[in-house]
Protein backbone atom coordinates (compact mmCIF):
# COMPACT_ATOMS: atom_id res chain seq x y z
CA UNK A 1 0.00 0.00 0.00
CA UNK A 2 2.90 2.08 0.96
CA UNK A 3 3.91 2.16 -2.33
CA UNK A 4 0.91 2.89 -4.01
CA UNK A 5 0.37 5.91 -2.17
CA UNK A 6 4.03 6.91 -2.86
CA UNK A 7 3.39 6.85 -6.79
CA UNK A 8 -0.27 8.62 -6.32
CA UNK A 9 1.21 11.72 -4.47
CA UNK A 10 4.29 11.16 -6.89
CA UNK A 11 1.76 12.01 -9.89
CA UNK A 12 0.03 14.77 -8.44
CA UNK A 13 3.55 16.44 -7.96
CA UNK A 14 4.95 14.97 -11.70
CA UNK A 15 1.46 17.09 -13.12
CA UNK A 16 2.66 19.88 -11.85
CA UNK A 17 5.34 20.41 -13.98
CA UNK A 18 5.86 21.51 -17.70
CA UNK A 19 9.36 21.97 -18.05
CA UNK A 20 11.29 18.88 -19.13
CA UNK A 21 14.38 18.81 -17.19
CA UNK A 22 12.48 18.88 -13.76
CA UNK A 23 9.92 16.47 -15.31
CA UNK A 24 12.47 14.40 -15.98
CA UNK A 25 14.51 14.84 -13.06
CA UNK A 26 11.13 14.40 -10.56
CA UNK A 27 11.04 10.76 -12.40
CA UNK A 28 14.39 9.82 -11.98
CA UNK A 29 14.21 10.73 -8.26
CA UNK A 30 11.24 8.85 -7.76
CA UNK A 31 12.39 6.04 -9.64
CA UNK A 32 15.40 5.51 -7.25
CA UNK A 33 12.91 5.51 -4.11
CA UNK A 34 11.04 2.91 -5.16
CA UNK A 35 14.06 0.67 -5.57
CA UNK A 36 16.36 1.72 -3.29
CA UNK A 37 18.91 2.71 -6.03
CA UNK A 38 21.64 4.95 -5.79
CA UNK A 39 21.57 6.61 -9.36
CA UNK A 40 19.12 7.00 -12.02
CA UNK A 41 19.50 7.66 -15.69
CA UNK A 42 17.22 8.29 -18.14
CA UNK A 43 17.71 8.11 -21.52
CA UNK A 44 15.39 9.06 -24.51
CA UNK A 45 15.68 7.69 -28.18
CA UNK A 46 16.93 9.73 -31.24
CA UNK A 47 15.73 8.02 -34.08
CA UNK A 48 16.82 10.24 -36.36
CA UNK A 49 21.22 9.97 -35.38
CA UNK A 50 20.23 6.66 -33.87
CA UNK A 51 21.35 7.30 -30.47
CA UNK A 52 20.63 7.10 -27.06
CA UNK A 53 21.60 9.92 -24.94
CA UNK A 54 20.34 11.67 -21.12
CA UNK A 55 18.27 13.60 -20.52
CA UNK A 56 19.28 12.81 -16.35
CA UNK A 57 22.45 11.51 -15.36
CA UNK A 58 22.59 11.64 -11.64
CA UNK A 59 25.89 12.41 -10.73
CA UNK A 60 27.95 12.36 -14.34
CA UNK A 61 27.78 14.69 -17.27
CA UNK A 62 25.33 14.00 -20.20
CA UNK A 63 25.76 10.52 -21.46
CA UNK A 64 25.34 9.58 -25.39
CA UNK A 65 25.61 6.11 -26.32
CA UNK A 66 24.95 4.56 -30.00
CA UNK A 67 21.12 2.68 -29.76
CA UNK A 68 22.63 -0.75 -29.62
CA UNK A 69 25.18 -0.47 -27.27
CA UNK A 70 25.39 -1.49 -23.94
CA UNK A 71 22.43 -3.25 -21.48
CA UNK A 72 20.40 -0.03 -22.21
CA UNK A 73 21.17 -0.41 -26.00
CA UNK A 74 19.77 -4.30 -25.76
CA UNK A 75 16.53 -2.72 -23.62
CA UNK A 76 15.86 -0.69 -26.53
CA UNK A 77 16.63 -3.50 -28.99
CA UNK A 78 14.78 -6.13 -27.20
CA UNK A 79 11.81 -3.98 -25.48
CA UNK A 80 12.27 -6.09 -22.62
CA UNK A 81 13.33 -5.37 -19.12
CA UNK A 82 17.17 -6.40 -18.29
CA UNK A 83 18.08 -7.04 -14.57
CA UNK A 84 21.84 -7.28 -14.63
CA UNK A 85 23.29 -8.47 -11.14
CA UNK A 86 26.86 -8.90 -12.22
CA UNK A 87 27.34 -6.06 -15.32
CA UNK A 88 31.20 -7.05 -15.05
CA UNK A 89 30.52 -10.04 -16.31
CA UNK A 90 27.80 -9.28 -18.89
CA UNK A 91 29.09 -8.76 -22.71
CA UNK A 92 27.11 -5.82 -23.19
CA UNK A 93 28.21 -4.32 -20.03
CA UNK A 94 30.12 -0.95 -21.14
CA UNK A 95 32.78 -0.33 -18.21
CA UNK A 96 34.12 2.47 -19.65
CA UNK A 97 31.58 4.88 -18.68
CA UNK A 98 32.64 3.70 -14.71
CA UNK A 99 36.32 4.42 -16.05
CA UNK A 100 35.40 7.93 -17.39
CA UNK A 101 33.50 8.77 -14.31
CA UNK A 102 34.75 6.97 -11.68
CA UNK A 103 31.55 4.85 -10.31
CA UNK A 104 31.20 1.58 -9.38
CA UNK A 105 28.55 -0.41 -10.85
CA UNK A 106 27.45 -2.81 -8.95
CA UNK A 107 23.98 -3.96 -10.43
CA UNK A 108 21.71 -2.19 -13.02
CA UNK A 109 17.72 -2.85 -13.78
CA UNK A 110 16.29 -1.54 -16.69
CA UNK A 111 13.19 -1.02 -18.43
CA UNK A 112 11.71 0.54 -21.65
CA UNK A 113 9.79 3.45 -21.84
CA UNK A 114 6.81 3.14 -24.59
CA UNK A 115 4.84 5.94 -26.20
CA UNK A 116 1.31 4.84 -27.08
CA UNK A 117 2.26 3.44 -30.47
CA UNK A 118 4.19 1.27 -28.77
CA UNK A 119 7.44 2.44 -29.85
CA UNK A 120 10.51 2.32 -27.24
CA UNK A 121 11.01 6.53 -26.67
CA UNK A 122 13.65 5.93 -23.67
CA UNK A 123 14.88 3.90 -21.33
CA UNK A 124 15.02 4.20 -17.46
CA UNK A 125 17.92 2.63 -15.84
CA UNK A 126 18.97 2.48 -12.25
CA UNK A 127 22.45 1.68 -10.99
CA UNK A 128 23.53 0.35 -7.68
CA UNK A 129 20.14 -1.03 -5.66
CA UNK A 130 21.63 -0.19 -1.68
CA UNK A 131 23.28 -3.09 -0.31
CA UNK A 132 21.58 -5.62 -2.44
CA UNK A 133 21.05 -7.24 -5.75
CA UNK A 134 17.90 -6.11 -7.97
CA UNK A 135 14.79 -8.40 -7.53
CA UNK A 136 11.95 -9.56 -9.31
CA UNK A 137 9.82 -6.82 -7.50
CA UNK A 138 12.22 -4.39 -8.43
CA UNK A 139 11.30 -5.54 -12.06
CA UNK A 140 7.37 -5.63 -11.82
CA UNK A 141 7.61 -1.79 -9.63
CA UNK A 142 9.68 -0.05 -12.32
CA UNK A 143 7.74 -1.79 -15.31
CA UNK A 144 4.62 -0.45 -13.92
CA UNK A 145 6.18 3.04 -12.84
CA UNK A 146 7.63 3.20 -16.18
CA UNK A 147 4.28 2.68 -17.61
CA UNK A 148 2.93 5.45 -15.43
CA UNK A 149 4.91 8.07 -16.31
CA UNK A 150 5.11 7.12 -20.52
CA UNK A 151 1.91 9.61 -20.75
CA UNK A 152 3.54 12.37 -19.28
CA UNK A 153 7.27 11.76 -21.35
CA UNK A 154 5.14 11.36 -24.64
CA UNK A 155 3.55 14.35 -24.01
CA UNK A 156 6.36 16.28 -23.43
CA UNK A 157 8.61 15.14 -26.04
CA UNK A 158 5.48 15.65 -28.71
CA UNK A 159 4.99 19.41 -27.17
CA UNK A 160 8.62 20.20 -27.79
CA UNK A 161 8.35 18.88 -31.46
CA UNK A 162 5.27 21.04 -32.35
CA UNK A 163 6.95 24.08 -30.60
CA UNK A 164 10.19 23.82 -32.81
CA UNK B 1 -2.41 19.00 -36.58
CA UNK B 2 -6.13 18.81 -35.40
CA UNK B 3 -5.29 18.22 -31.60
CA UNK B 4 -1.92 20.93 -31.59
CA UNK B 5 -3.69 22.58 -29.03
CA UNK B 6 -5.27 19.98 -27.16
CA UNK B 7 -1.86 18.49 -26.46
CA UNK B 8 -0.65 21.42 -25.50
CA UNK B 9 -2.85 21.53 -22.64
CA UNK B 10 -3.70 18.40 -21.98
CA UNK B 11 -1.23 18.26 -18.98
CA UNK B 12 -3.91 20.54 -17.22
CA UNK B 13 -6.44 17.70 -17.63
CA UNK B 14 -3.93 15.24 -16.46
CA UNK B 15 -2.82 17.49 -13.17
CA UNK B 16 -6.67 17.07 -12.46
CA UNK B 17 -6.82 13.43 -13.39
CA UNK B 18 -4.04 12.69 -10.69
CA UNK B 19 -5.63 14.42 -8.45
CA UNK B 20 -8.55 11.30 -8.00
CA UNK B 21 -7.73 7.95 -6.44
CA UNK B 22 -10.93 5.89 -7.44
CA UNK B 23 -12.75 5.15 -10.70
CA UNK B 24 -16.40 6.77 -9.35
CA UNK B 25 -14.07 10.08 -9.84
CA UNK B 26 -11.59 9.39 -12.12
CA UNK B 27 -13.53 8.18 -15.10
CA UNK B 28 -16.55 10.72 -14.83
CA UNK B 29 -13.49 13.82 -15.82
CA UNK B 30 -12.15 10.85 -18.36
CA UNK B 31 -15.28 10.37 -20.24
CA UNK B 32 -16.21 14.54 -20.14
CA UNK B 33 -12.53 15.34 -21.57
CA UNK B 34 -12.52 13.27 -24.70
CA UNK B 35 -16.30 13.67 -25.00
CA UNK B 36 -15.83 17.14 -25.49
CA UNK B 37 -12.20 17.21 -26.98
CA UNK B 38 -13.08 14.98 -29.96
CA UNK B 39 -16.43 16.63 -30.49
CA UNK B 40 -18.68 12.99 -29.53
CA UNK B 41 -22.34 13.10 -28.04
CA UNK B 42 -21.30 10.93 -25.38
CA UNK B 43 -18.57 8.52 -24.12
CA UNK B 44 -18.19 5.32 -21.77
CA UNK B 45 -14.74 3.73 -20.38
CA UNK B 46 -15.61 -0.01 -19.85
CA UNK B 47 -13.40 -1.95 -17.53
CA UNK B 48 -12.43 -5.35 -17.79
CA UNK B 49 -13.08 -7.72 -15.89
CA UNK B 50 -11.04 -11.23 -16.73
CA UNK B 51 -12.37 -12.75 -14.29
CA UNK B 52 -15.80 -12.72 -14.62
CA UNK B 53 -15.05 -12.07 -18.98
CA UNK B 54 -17.34 -9.02 -18.21
CA UNK B 55 -16.83 -5.21 -19.06
CA UNK B 56 -18.39 -2.97 -17.33
CA UNK B 57 -18.99 0.83 -17.00
CA UNK B 58 -19.86 2.82 -14.23
CA UNK B 59 -20.79 6.07 -16.23
CA UNK B 60 -22.50 6.10 -19.39
CA UNK B 61 -23.81 9.69 -19.64
CA UNK B 62 -26.67 9.37 -18.45
CA UNK B 63 -27.23 5.36 -19.09
CA UNK B 64 -27.33 2.82 -15.63
CA UNK B 65 -24.48 0.95 -15.21
CA UNK B 66 -24.01 -1.50 -18.32
CA UNK B 67 -22.62 -4.64 -17.87
CA UNK B 68 -21.49 -6.98 -21.13
CA UNK B 69 -19.40 -10.08 -21.84
CA UNK B 70 -15.77 -9.14 -22.33
CA UNK B 71 -16.17 -11.14 -26.09
CA UNK B 72 -19.59 -8.78 -27.03
CA UNK B 73 -19.80 -5.49 -29.07
CA UNK B 74 -17.71 -3.60 -30.71
CA UNK B 75 -16.15 -3.20 -27.16
CA UNK B 76 -15.42 -6.95 -26.65
CA UNK B 77 -14.04 -6.60 -30.32
CA UNK B 78 -11.87 -4.17 -30.08
CA UNK B 79 -10.27 -6.49 -26.88
CA UNK B 80 -9.80 -9.50 -29.32
CA UNK B 81 -8.52 -7.11 -32.34
CA UNK B 82 -6.41 -5.04 -29.05
CA UNK B 83 -6.31 -2.24 -31.58
CA UNK B 84 -9.16 0.52 -32.18
CA UNK B 85 -12.52 0.33 -34.21
CA UNK B 86 -13.95 2.86 -35.99
CA UNK B 87 -17.68 2.03 -37.28
CA UNK B 88 -19.26 5.06 -38.75
CA UNK B 89 -22.02 2.73 -39.67
CA UNK B 90 -22.68 1.56 -36.39
CA UNK B 91 -25.93 -0.64 -37.51
CA UNK B 92 -23.88 -2.26 -40.53
CA UNK B 93 -21.15 -3.47 -38.29
CA UNK B 94 -21.57 -7.34 -37.58
CA UNK B 95 -19.96 -6.77 -33.99
CA UNK B 96 -22.66 -4.07 -33.02
CA UNK B 97 -25.02 -4.73 -30.04
CA UNK B 98 -28.16 -2.87 -30.79
CA UNK B 99 -30.01 -4.29 -27.40
CA UNK B 100 -28.23 -1.53 -25.50
CA UNK B 101 -29.83 0.99 -27.80
CA UNK B 102 -33.06 -0.74 -27.47
CA UNK B 103 -32.97 -1.24 -23.67
CA UNK B 104 -32.05 2.88 -23.70
CA UNK B 105 -33.86 4.52 -26.77
CA UNK B 106 -30.54 6.41 -27.56
CA UNK B 107 -29.64 5.85 -31.54
CA UNK B 108 -26.22 4.71 -32.06
CA UNK B 109 -24.73 6.18 -35.42
CA UNK B 110 -21.25 5.82 -34.94
CA UNK B 111 -18.87 4.34 -32.72
CA UNK B 112 -14.75 5.05 -31.86
CA UNK B 113 -13.25 2.70 -29.57
CA UNK B 114 -9.71 2.06 -28.50
CA UNK B 115 -8.17 -0.43 -25.86
CA UNK B 116 -6.30 0.79 -22.61
CA UNK B 117 -3.56 -1.33 -21.66
CA UNK B 118 -1.45 -1.53 -18.09
CA UNK B 119 2.43 -2.07 -17.89
CA UNK B 120 1.90 -6.04 -18.92
CA UNK B 121 0.17 -4.89 -21.74
CA UNK B 122 -3.14 -6.53 -20.41
CA UNK B 123 -6.15 -4.62 -21.72
CA UNK B 124 -7.49 -3.22 -18.54
CA UNK B 125 -10.32 -1.18 -20.13
CA UNK B 126 -11.27 0.42 -23.23
CA UNK B 127 -12.81 3.59 -24.11
CA UNK B 128 -16.20 4.08 -26.25
CA UNK B 129 -17.28 7.15 -28.01
CA UNK B 130 -20.74 7.42 -29.45
CA UNK B 131 -22.25 9.95 -32.38
CA UNK B 132 -19.77 12.38 -33.89
CA UNK B 133 -21.53 14.19 -36.48
CA UNK B 134 -19.97 13.60 -39.73
CA UNK B 135 -18.24 10.61 -37.92
CA UNK B 136 -15.17 9.77 -36.70
CA UNK B 137 -11.81 10.77 -38.74
CA UNK B 138 -8.62 8.93 -38.12
CA UNK B 139 -6.97 11.97 -36.51
CA UNK B 140 -9.75 11.12 -33.98
CA UNK B 141 -8.60 7.59 -33.33
CA UNK B 142 -4.76 8.45 -33.41
CA UNK B 143 -5.85 10.97 -30.29
CA UNK B 144 -7.86 8.18 -28.50
CA UNK B 145 -4.44 5.86 -28.60
CA UNK B 146 -2.35 8.65 -27.38
CA UNK B 147 -5.01 9.61 -24.27
CA UNK B 148 -5.92 5.78 -23.93
CA UNK B 149 -2.06 5.77 -23.14
CA UNK B 150 -1.89 9.22 -21.41
CA UNK B 151 -5.01 7.62 -18.32
CA UNK B 152 -3.38 4.33 -18.31
CA UNK B 153 -1.09 4.85 -15.74
CA UNK B 154 -4.46 6.68 -13.31
CA UNK B 155 -6.47 3.36 -14.41
CA UNK B 156 -3.89 0.56 -13.32
CA UNK B 157 -2.69 2.16 -10.58
CA UNK B 158 -6.43 3.09 -9.36
CA UNK B 159 -6.91 -0.51 -9.87
CA UNK B 160 -4.02 -1.40 -7.42
CA UNK B 161 -5.61 -0.16 -4.84
CA UNK B 162 -8.65 -1.69 -5.35
CA UNK B 163 -6.73 -4.79 -5.21
CA UNK B 164 -4.88 -3.63 -2.42
CA UNK B 165 -8.18 -3.20 -0.20
CA UNK B 166 -9.68 -6.54 -0.83
CA UNK B 167 -6.13 -8.20 0.66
Amino acid sequence: MKKINQVAEFGKKLMALSDMEQIIELIGQEAKELCNADRCSIFIVDKEDNMLWTRLSDGIGRIVISIDSGIVGDTYQKKQPQMVNKPYDDARFLPNIDKKSGYTTKNILTVPIFDSKREVIGVIQLLNKFRDDFNQEDLETLTFFSNYVSGSIELVLLNDKNKS
Amino acid sequence: MKYETTYSKLADFGKELLSKTSLEEGLPMIAKYAKGVIGADRCSIFINDPKKNELWTTLADGIEKIVIPSDKGIVGYTIKARKPIIANDAYSNPNFLSDIDKQTGYVTENIVTAPVFNSKRDIIGVLQLLNKEDGFDNEDVKFMIFFAHYISGFLELVNLYKADEKK
